[in-house]
């Protein structure tokens, strides 16, 4: 049934794509090591189970001690009790960090480049923490302490930058003209203001389109079919937020900052979103999307209820857990579950900084639950 | 006796048919066997980085796909040892079907071996519990090479010498 199902997707594809089964044929051929690896690696992904433990431990100490055969034993070792969330959630981004290293490593060909443009996606992470920290006046030093270890961007490259006191001039330097024409009307005060999350997020999202066009433009077959909703989804969610965040903000001319590319959210969606008046009216015409109602179901009340669009970036991640989860039942062989594999991961980088940094701030259990997304 | 260098075309002489399926027995089997050790045997490894304790039943695939190349060395030997004087053409026919039989569909299982126990090493890794039942799919493609080794030997037992 699968191959009839290749057959159909391939009479209604463009001609420039590559037939499946030699897609297919490739991996098995290519990637069985890295397949292999990266799922032995899901096996020892942390469950519910053990989030719930986690979220009882009475100190940090308590975490790094059971975490310590882990596969972030090596980093967290080196926390101390006196250690900062900063170093704490450092030691964590470096645990991920090794393993996608590792897998790096194992991968060949096309793949090794896919995991590539996915480090890519931190370059982007680096360059809007390095324009907030800049703006806001915080040291070099403070700043170096949040760097990505899986960004591609050199440390001294990224020290030129922080030398460098003009949006535009950064925005062109560490990025390119799109980025520039995106963050055309913002200025270093804005990213020191309460603007700071709209030029945040402006920067993330063209870190995500440019991951989601490499997948659009240079996978094709399965590949392209399975980390398009992942990584389309994480596009769209990013356009949704920015246009939300502007109507908090009261913000005027969000659509020059917005991603130009688009999965599911199109055009029409967004003008609807933003000719809307305010966010519980956005969220409202989103609950009638054709593909994010399901997502975004009981969005208006969560945000009545919290005052935060927090409930987003969680709702999204649990879109995109289900997604992978389901890659790694369907499509063994395509670099979906490669990807699929790296959502889970990091969410438990995510889930595991949130029950660290909760435990040491001596948040009470149940709190440090509700913050953690875990896969069904 | 016959005679090939009397013969008007090669494809008249027994002992060209038996060596052929000899040799074929012999060389696809050895490229089935290549193909699943090679297919599988990265799989393996793979699961045996995140998961030593699976490493030694998952290699169970490469040992399958090593049998494939002995069934085809078995029925390449035997077809040798008919290769005498007194080998007829309808036996030098019987021998190159055993032959290509016995090569042609080792190479098929040795594909479904490598992709099969790939797969299968990859599951074990992520759930070791699944082993006893992801080895089945393991073992029918190697009773496809069982199947034609069964038919290999008939035709080399049977009928007239």
């Amino acid at each position: 049934m699968r191959w009839l199902r290749v057959c159909c997707y391939y009479s209604q594809a463009p001609a420039k794509r590559a037939s499946v089964p030699s897609d297919t044929l490739s991996h098995i051929v290519r990637d069985n090591y890295l397949i292999a690896l990266l799922r032995g690696k899901r096996s020892q992904l942390l469950d519910r189970q053990q989030y719930l433990s986690l979220s009882e431990s009475k100190s940090q100490t308590e975490i790094i001690g059971l975490l310590s055969e882990g596969s972030y034993g090596s980093e967290l070792s080196k926390l101390s009790s006196e250690s900062s969330p900063i170093e704490t959630q450092r030691a964590i981004r470096q645990g991920f960090a090794r393993s996608v290293m590792s897998l790096i490593a194992a991968s060949r060909g096309d793949t090794r480049v896919f995991l590539s443009e996915y480090r890519r996606r931190f370059d982007a992470y680096d360059l809007a923490g390095l324009v907030v920290y800049k703006a806001q006046g915080r040291s070099w030093e403070d700043y170096l302490t949040t760097r990505q270890p899986l960004a591609l961007m050199k440390e001294a490259e990224l020290h030129r930058l922080y030398s460098i006191d003009d949006l535009t001039a950064i925005a062109s330097e560490g990025g390119d003209r799109e980025l520039v024409a995106r963050l055309k009307s913002f200025s270093m005060e804005d990213a020191a203001g309460e603007k700071a999350s709209l030029v945040r997020d402006t920067i993330n999202g063209w870190g995500e389109e440019r991951f989601y066009k490499y997948i659009d433009e240079k996978l094709s077959g399965l590949d392209r079919q399975n980390c398009q909703p992942i990584a389309g989804s994480s596009v769209d969610i990013a356009n949704l937020l920015l246009i939300l965040r502007s109507k908090i903000l009261s913000t005027s001319g969000i659509r020059d900052h917005l991603i130009p590319t688009h999965w599911k959210l199109n055009q029409r969606t967004i003008d609807q979103l933003l000719a809307s008046p305010d966010v519980s009216q956005a969220l409202d015409s989103m609950s009638t999307h054709g593909y994010y109602y399901k997502v975004l179901a009981g969005a208006r009340q969560k945000y009545e209820e919290s005052k935060s669009l927090a409930f987003i970036e969680v709702a999204l991640m649990n879109h995109q857990l289900k997604l992978s989860t389901r890659l790694f039942l369907g499509s063994p062989y395509s670099v979906g579950i490669v990807l699929g594999f790296l959502t889970l991961k990091e969410n438990e980088a995510k889930n595991l900084g949130a029950v660290l940094t909760g435990v040491g701030a001596g948040l009470p259990s149940d709190e440090l639950r509700s913050l953690i997304t875990v896969q069904n | 006796m016959v005679d090939c260098a009397t013969l008007s075309s090669v494809t008249l002489c027994p002992t060209f048919w038996a060596g052929l399926g000899a040799g074929l027995s012999v060389l696809l089997s050895a490229i089935g066997a290549g193909l699943g050790i090679g297919l599988s045997g990265p799989a393996i490894a793979g699961a045996g980085v995140e998961r030593p304790e699976v490493m030694l039943k998952t290699f169970i695939a490469t040992i399958l796909a090593e049998a494939l190349a002995i069934y085809g060395l078995v029925v390449g030997l035997l077809s040798v040892f008919d290769i005498t004087s007194a080998l007829t053409i309808e036996k030098g026919v019987r021998i190159f079907a055993a032959g290509l039989t016995m090569g042609a569909a080792a190479l098929g299982a040795g594909f479904g071996i490598g992709a099969a126990g790939s797969a299968m090493a990859s599951a074990t890794a992520e759930r070791p519990e699944i082993f006893s039942r992801a080895v089945i799919s393991l073992i029918l493609a190697e009773a496809l090479a069982i199947y034609a080794l069964v038919t290999g030997l008939l035709l080399l037992f049977t009928g007239a010498g």
